[in-house]
């Protein structure tokens, strides 16, 4: 049985690792996709399924985490416009 | 200088009611000092979550489960950022 907390942390988790990645676009896809990804599954009762997602989710925290070495290896070499103030 | 404007409590709950405007879709008169984010905004887990997430990037720093859950109101959350400032700095 997977506890609320779990998958708080979980959550938190992904976004944590989602926000390391230097380059704007995957940061904010991490973010975007993450969020959706647990609002999709919020109403879900039957705790087979609960498992399964979450078993999903962990699994994708890991794929971030990978990624994010590789990521952080290449960095972009110029900001995105996205990340650019307004003067 | 920055960093001490950062830790000023002022400025710390100007920079989180304006994370609580976006995120919550509250007004900022409706924003007090002992506001419960659940019980006066309606914040659902998901909710605290994008919100801690937004603290922790607003003043990077890096906030533990446990502190989050005492996190309750406004004034418990400047609280405990003003603390994680102080430990950070």
């Amino acid at each position: 049985m997977v506890a609320k907390l779990q998958v708080i942390s979980l959550c938190r988790s992904l976004l944590r690792a989602g926000r390391k990645y230097p380059d704007y676009n995957i940061r904010e896809y991490t973010k975007r996709r993450a969020l959706d990804g647990f609002h999709m599954n919020k109403n879900l009762t039957d705790p087979s399924k609960v498992k399964e997602v979450y078993a999903e989710g962990k699994a994708q925290l890991e794929v971030v985490e990978r990624a994010l070495k590789v990521y952080l290896a290449y960095p972009p070499k110029t900001k995105n416009i996205m990340e650019l103030k307004v003067q | 200088m920055q960093a001490r404007q950062m830790a000023h409590p002022e400025n710390i709950l100007d920079k989180l009611i304006k994370i609580t405007i976006e995120k919550l879709g509250v007004k900022e008169d409706e924003v007090k000092a002992n506001s419960s984010f659940v019980e006066d905004f309606g914040a659902d887990s998901l909710d605290t979550v994008q919100m801690v997430a937004a603290i922790e990037e607003a003043f990077g720093i890096e906030i533990e489960d446990e502190k989050v859950e005492s996190m309750v109101t406004v004034e418990k959350a400047v609280e405990v950022i003003e603390e994680l400032l102080k430990e950070k700095a």
